[in-house]
């Protein structure tokens, strides 16, 4: 008896990623940097978030040779992204043996109302959050990851932070409550109830939830670990930086040792320069991508 | 006593709670130094060539070798099973203890993981197979095999070793985790369990 692709197998790759750093490749060559640098997986992609933000225009899957390109190259997990409510996109994923789907606010939606369903597939997702409501309802539908969604290619994690604040703040409520209350929550949260039943038992989320969007520097990375994340994604700030490899080590190191400055301190030594930051108030509302998703 | 999880990345809590569920102590290990302070070892799955590039930041790897040789009870799953073997079918080997060849996501790619209905030693029980390794072959008879799915070698046992390819701390079945408290606190195989 051998059931494939059930839930707990595809929550499990998430609980295996744990501790690590998720990095965004455009080819085969950056894979491999990543893979060498200590990446537990990578994010196959065309554009990077900051190339994306820069060009405009409509953003899509990733072409699915440069994907298949990069899941050649490394012998870590590769993810691609899917536009939001893009299930055919996700299909595609799926057909050419992704390993992870990543539903992301990043490429322009496809739907203004809906997000896939993701039950419906063999591949594991993983989706963006602002706080517990839309985690819940992403969980509802089958994610068997989240990330906060921060904004992406900024290199300011000043809205991953406010994201994760947010998410364990609502954790903590929904911790605190008594259950005569957890109707009300729901409602608040615009979440599922049977997702915050869920948290309750557990005493946190059902699901891995990493940090994603604006993370730059090593001590970006170690700040969301103690934040309480569970891993780190970091998109532009590597392969827009001075030295790619010496800082995706060094980020690598820094999400393991998030505990120790000496390690941090050590680690941030002669890095080169970091991105260009963006500042999350010169962005207009429609240019934040963290405003997509419902 | 206190067993040490190799926590450079990977399932590292899910083990700390097996330990927490048979009341054993526990400690994350990151440091060479952290190994002075542990009875037992366990090394989790996750990435195998993430946690070998981030333990040669501070030489882990050496110390705990030494450890293992010293006799250090060992229990390895998934990633943790490809570091201690001696060969590595498409990959390097890490730190060969155990005689056994191994292939990395040998059943495929996500799509094919799976549950699956093992035995280990006198029990039968399902367990998740997460991009799993495969152990192709044992290279000597001082290797045991210990758990097997259909006709796979899933689980071997060597000395102060037990390896297995699956995912036992995900489960945290009553067989197991009294199995793993016998293990540690034995400081070797538990063949009678």
């Amino acid at each position: 008896m051998k059931i494939e692709s059930t839930f707990k197998v595809k929550k499990g790759l998430a609980e295996m990623l744990k501790g690590g750093v998720i990095m965004d490749v455009v080819n085969a060559e950056q894979a491999v940097v990543a893979e060498k640098s200590g990446a537990v997986a990578v994010m196959a992609l065309e554009r990077i978030p900051a190339d994306i933000r820069a060009d405009g225009g409509v953003a899509r899957m990733s072409s699915v040779g440069v994907i298949q390109e990069v899941m050649d190259a490394v012998s870590i997990p590769v993810m691609a992204k899917a536009r939001i409510g893009h299930f055919v996109e996700a299909q595609i994923l799926e057909s050419i043996g992704i390993d992870f789907i990543d539903e992301s606010e990043v490429l322009t939606p496809a739907d203004d109302v809906n997000h896939i369903n993701k039950n419906n597939f063999k591949s594991p997702f993983v989706c963006g959050a602002t706080g517990l409501g839309e985690a819940s309802r992403r969980i509802a539908e089958g994610a068997a990851m989240i990330r906060t969604k921060g904004e992406a290619g900024t290199g300011n994690v000043i809205e991953a932070v406010k994201h994760m604040r947010t998410i364990t703040n609502e954790i903590n409520e929904v911790l605190t409550c008594d259950t005569n209350q957890l109707v009300a929550l729901s409602k608040k949260f615009r979440a599922p109830l049977n997702v915050l039943e869920m948290i309750k038992e557990l005493g946190k989320l059902p699901v891995v939830n990493f940090a994603a969007g604006g993370i730059a520097t090593p001590a970006d990375a170690a700040l969301m670990m103690q934040l309480g994340c569970d891993g780190v994604f970091v998109g532009s700030g590597i392969f827009k930086s001075g030295d790619p490899a010496e800082r995706a080590e060094a980020i690598v190191v820094a999400t393991t040792n998030y505990n120790d400055p000496k390690v941090l301190a050590d680690v941030s030594k002669g890095l080169g320069e970091p991105m260009v930051g963006i500042n999350i108030d010169t962005l207009t509302e429609e240019e934040k991508l963290a405003k997509r998703g419902w | 006593m206190k067993v040490g999880i190799l926590s450079l990345q990977g399932s590292f809590f899910d083990h700390q709670k097996s330990l927490d569920l048979v009341s054993l102590e526990s400690l994350l290990i990151k440091t060479p130094e952290d190994l002075d302070k542990v009875d037992g070892i366990i090394l989790p799955g996750g990435e195998s060539t993430a946690m070998s590039k981030i333990s040669s930041y501070n030489n882990l790897y050496k110390k705990l070798d030494t450890k293992i040789k010293q006799g250090l009870p060992t229990l390895s799953t998934c990633a943790g099973t490809i570091i201690l073997a001696k060969s590595v079918i498409d990959g390097d080997t890490h730190i060969p203890n155990i005689d056994i060849e191994i292939q990395r996501n040998a059943y495929g790619r996500q799509n094919e993981s799976f549950e699956a209905d093992v035995k280990f030693l006198n029990n039968n029980d399902i367990y998740c197979f997460i991009r799993a390794p495969k152990i192709i072959r044992t290279l000597n008879n001082d290797v045991k095999v210990i758990a097997t799915q259909i006709e796979d070698i899933v689980g071997v046992s060597q000395n102060n070793i037990v390896s297995l390819t699956y995912h036992p701390e995900l489960t945290n079945d009553n067989y197991y985790l009294e199995w793993l408290l016998a293990f540690m606190k034995e400081g070797k195989y538990v063949g009678s369990f």
